[in-house]
């Protein structure tokens, strides 16, 4: 089951399960009715699908259908937040009763009529999920496994997976203002298994973005088969790469993990606001290198991170965080906007109506510098080169992050040599800033389906780099 | 018959109607509250009272599994009748069937998962814990510098129920209480971190506010100077609860669906040995009032104690029904419940006494490991200690090795074994582990 896109008048989504603009009214009225500084209704009707091939038989899928509004009453820094997953008239206003509980006392602000606002379109879809059926889903697996078997002799065995979703949300506030929106998503991922001289070994590849069938163009399909055999058929080879300090160069695209880590999370801004980051107090200092421009583009059409609207109805942007090395921005939500006295950035994502909306990364930049990807391998006499990644993490107040290497080479005398795998590379974020000292000029935003997580929150989002140079970081190699 | 049970059965019966051969329904309602406190005000108080469905179809020898959280039967009607219809344009999976009833069951035994206590539970009280844990974390953090400390404090009940076709039906329930804390504090330029959470099946069995503040700010103060010590191979020693990362490496590889596909180092080492001799790895979910006790598996099968490691022989792969019919074994077990690892008679302390250096790891920071090889590399943070003293605090270092190496390195245990989680291990000591710094 897909939910297409609506087609009625923006605003009337919901309307068919009996949410009217004057029941909203009625939601927002009795959230408030212990007082508080703002309040919004987040309704959100999602499904997604996936299909998988194992064994060489498509033989699973499964589907989820979720439906919900969660309310939100904001006193000061104050949260109350209850959600309902169910829609009558009661269950909404129950659960504002219990979010209202935070508000003590204070004036009730009076709440506007809901009225309907438009939202830009980054997510151009031509051929919807809603509008593909199961045989051209199975079709699709099919090629995807037929391909990888015939890539290469010493695939053994190749998993393939599809995943399509879709939400609309409706945001109401009490300020009158009310958005619908459409987020469609999808992703496809294979991973390989090969064998050869008695060793097995696996790799994988995905991508996606908020696209429909035709994300999967010729070109794309190819590249994802091609990747997941050659990342297994890479592992046969690879070794773990010495342990101890040294300078590593950063592959453009999937390399940006480094900035998500590194940089991002300490420039969200409910850290700066509590005080409790790396970066606070930063703000319009140089932090990097001169050379070193990041932002956080929720208006890349397609990417996976790109939101037409927040989760608290902002609008979202294009934010410059570092700007030549100078700290610029944070990403803000309406809270930590109002407590900076600034305007948010479109940054208040939230997982869904059972999670609060805090800031968070959209897409995470950074833009092309001066040197070509030739210039910074061949400035390594000894060091490590960093390929393709899986999972990373930081520590918002010492700064400390590591990502984990899937790929990669050893560098010796300015070329790449052994392939090397499986290593976590760990730094300091402000460390590391001043310490990248080349930024390529080849930027790529990376198509895999990257989910940032924090506080128990899952949202997904997109991030690229070009080629960069950090003179030191910590390998945790063997020897 | 309960509502819960009674709504299992009506959708049973729709995908019964609608098409399906066999269905298996579980449901579950949970009503959850969590509050945050920072600097004395309530920053967050979030209720919930949530109920979810999750349906297994057969259709044609076919398989396929939804979820939804919109129970109504009329919501509830067209959706599964196109979950049913998708399903005829898979292919078959002869290994995807119910078991027989007689071989599905419950536990007899109280696992006292359930805390009556939780009825009680108000706003004052939770508001009142919450006020003591503030309290006691400030009073334990006087004497540093400290930049912020957020408290939190939650609890629930969880009710399920599943029922299948062929006639099963069970149910239980299980209450959920917790506590924690995050600490920043200020180290010149850095603002180091550390936290502690909590929890148990019954409210009496969270430690005291004092003791959790207590390990809190330790865990906090073992971050100010912390840095990366020269790389090398030495002893570690892992503390009770950081131990549930290493277990949990050695385990992956030991699940089903990695040794049918083959994508394990685990394969081939049922009967062999894969640890020290003195290392026994136990999963009983029938521990009384432990975080992972339950009465039946994910497959509907009576829960029972059973050794995955003896005397660091592996005994058994961890198949769950479906793994174990594609690989034509027994089933052994659907998820693991509370993994236990023998305590010694030893302090933490007595185990790196002697030790002319070891580093005690009390975090971790990213990494990751490879289920095909066993090698692992994990960021860690911790403390350093020579002779059993303390040096300085660890960061920016990293632990590598493969799993297999490692657990024939373990040296023994402590005897603090960590209760607040269904990882219930001590402190482990393991030799010659290769850790990366400057």
């Amino acid at each position: 089951m897909s939910i297409p896109k609506p087609t009625g008048p923006s605003g009337t989504y919901f309307e068919s399960m009996g949410i009217t603009p004057e029941l909203c009214r009625q939601i927002l009225q009795t959230a408030l009715s212990n007082g508080g500084d703002d309040c919004e209704l987040y309704f959100q009707h999602s499904a997604s699908n996936s299909i998988q091939l194992t064994d060489g038989k498509v033989s699973q899928a499964s589907t989820s259908l979720d439906l919900g509004m969660g309310v939100r009453v904001i006193q000061g820094d104050q949260v109350g937040y209850s959600y309902s997953e169910d829609l009558t008239p009661s269950a909404l206003l129950n659960a504002a009763r219990i979010a209202s509980q935070i508000a003590q006392a204070g004036q009730s602000l009076t709440v506007q009529s809901p009225t309907i606002h438009s939202v830009p379109n980054y997510h151009p879809v031509q051929t919807g999920w809603d509008s593909v059926n199961m045989q051209t889903r199975v079709q699709l697996l099919r090629k995807w496994e037929k391909k990888a078997f015939a890539q290469h002799n010493s695939v053994k065995r190749v998993d393939v997976f599809l995943r399509d979703g879709a939400s609309v949300i409706m945001i109401v506030r009490a300020d009158g203002k009310m958005v619908e929106d459409w987020r469609p998503s999808t992703m496809g991922y294979i991973q390989c298994t090969v064998e050869s001289n008695g060793k097995t070994e696996s790799g994988s590849y995905n991508v996606a973005a908020r696209g429909g069938l035709e994300y999967f163009s010729e070109e794309r399909q190819v590249r994802l088969v091609t990747e997941a055999v050659n990342r297994a058929l890479f592992q046969l080879e690879a070794v773990s790469p010495p342990a101890g300090e040294y300078p590593v160069v950063l592959a453009a695209g999937p390399s940006a993990i480094l900035l998500h880590e590194a940089i991002g999370h300490g420039l969200e801004a409910d850290f700066n606001r509590k005080n409790i980051s790396i970066f606070s107090s930063k703000l319009n200092q140089q932090i990097a290198n001169e050379h070193v421009t990041i932002v956080d583009d929720a208006t890349i059409e397609g990417s996976r991170g790109a939101l037409n609207i927040d989760d608290e109805g902002n609008e979202t942007e294009r934010t410059v965080l570092v700007e030549n090395g100078v700290l610029r921005s944070y990403l803000h939500d309406s809270i930590s906007a109002k407590h900076f006295g600034v305007a948010p950035t479109g940054s208040g994502r939230r997982q869904s109506f059972r999670h609060t909306p805090i800031p968070r990364m959209r897409a995470t930049i950074m833009e092309n510098g001066p040197h070509t990807h030739d210039e910074i391998v061949a400035s390594v006499t000894k060091g490590i080169y960093c390929a393709a990644f899986s999972n990373g993490q930081v520590n918002i107040g010492g700064g400390d992050f590591a990502f984990y290497v899937k790929q990669g080479y050893l560098i010796e005398n300015g070329k790449l040599t052994q392939p090397i795998k499986d290593v976590n590379v760990i730094g300091n974020g402000p460390d590391s800033l001043s310490k990248m000292d080349m930024v390529g000029n080849d930027m790529r935003v990376d198509e895999g389906g990257w989910t940032c997580g924090k506080d128990g929150q899952g949202v997904p989002v997109s991030q690229g780099m070009p080629t960069v140079r950090v003179s030191s970081l910590t390998v945790g190699g063997m020897g | 018959m309960n509502n819960l049970e009674q709504t299992a059965l009506e959708i049973q019966e729709l995908a019964l109607e609608l098409g399906a051969e066999e269905t298996a329904v579980s449901i579950s309602h949970s009503i959850s509250t969590e509050l945050t406190q920072r600097e004395g005000i309530l920053e967050k108080t979030q209720q919930s009272n949530s109920l979810g469905v999750g349906i297994e179809l057969l259709v044609d020898g076919k398989f396929s599994g939804h979820s939804a959280s919109d129970v109504r039967l009329e919501s509830l009607k067209p959706f599964l009748q196109r979950a049913i219809d998708a399903t005829r344009f898979l292919e078959p999976d002869p290994h995807r069937v119910l078991p027989g009833l007689q071989e599905m069951g419950c536990a007899n035994g109280n696992t006292e998962a359930n805390d009556d206590s939780w009825e009680t539970q108000t706003p004052e009280s939770r508001r009142a814990l919450l006020n003591n844990v503030e309290a006691s974390s400030q009073k334990a953090s006087s004497h540093l510098d400290v930049r912020s400390i957020t408290h939190h404090v939650w609890d629930s009940k969880v009710q399920s129920h599943v029922c299948a076709s062929n006639g099963y039906s069970q149910g239980w329930q299980r209450t959920s209480f917790g506590m924690g804390g995050e600490i920043t504090l200020v180290d010149n330029d850095r603002l180091p971190e550390a936290y502690d959470y909590r929890s148990a099946r019954h409210l009496s069995d969270l430690p005291t506010v004092d003791e959790l503040s207590a390990e809190l700010v330790k865990r906090g103060e073992s971050r100010i100077n912390s840095s990366g010590i020269s790389s090398g191979k030495m002893p570690i020693l892992l503390r009770n609860f950081a131990a549930r990362k290493i277990i949990g490496t050695f385990l992956s590889p030991l699940q089903g669906t990695a040794i049918y596909e083959k994508r394990s180092c685990m394969l081939d080492k049922v009967g062999q040995q894969v640890a020290a001799t003195n290392l026994t790895i136990v999963d009983n979910p029938l521990i009384p009032r432990a975080s992972g006790s339950r009465p039946y598996t994910g497959d509907g099968f009576e829960t029972k104690e059973q050794t995955i490691v003896e005397n660091g022989v592996l005994n058994m792969h961890l198949l769950n029904l479906y793994n174990a019919r594609r690989l034509n074994r027994p089933p052994t077990m659907a998820g693991a419940s509370n993994i236990c690892v023998a305590p010694s008679e030893l302090s933490p302390m007595d185990l790196i006494r002697d030790l002319p250096q070891c580093i005690v790891i009390e975090g971790f920071l990213g990494g990751n490991a490879n289920p095909i090889t066993g090698d692992f590399s994990y960021g860690i943070t911790g403390r350093y200690f020579e002779h059993g003293e303390f040096v300085q605090g660890v960061s920016e270092m990293n632990i590598s090795g493969n799993i297999l190496e490692l657990l024939h390195s373990f040296e023994n245990t402590a005897n603090d074994v960590w209760i607040f989680s269904q990882y219930r291990t001590p402190s482990m000591l393991f030799n010659n582990v290769q850790c990366s710094g400057v």
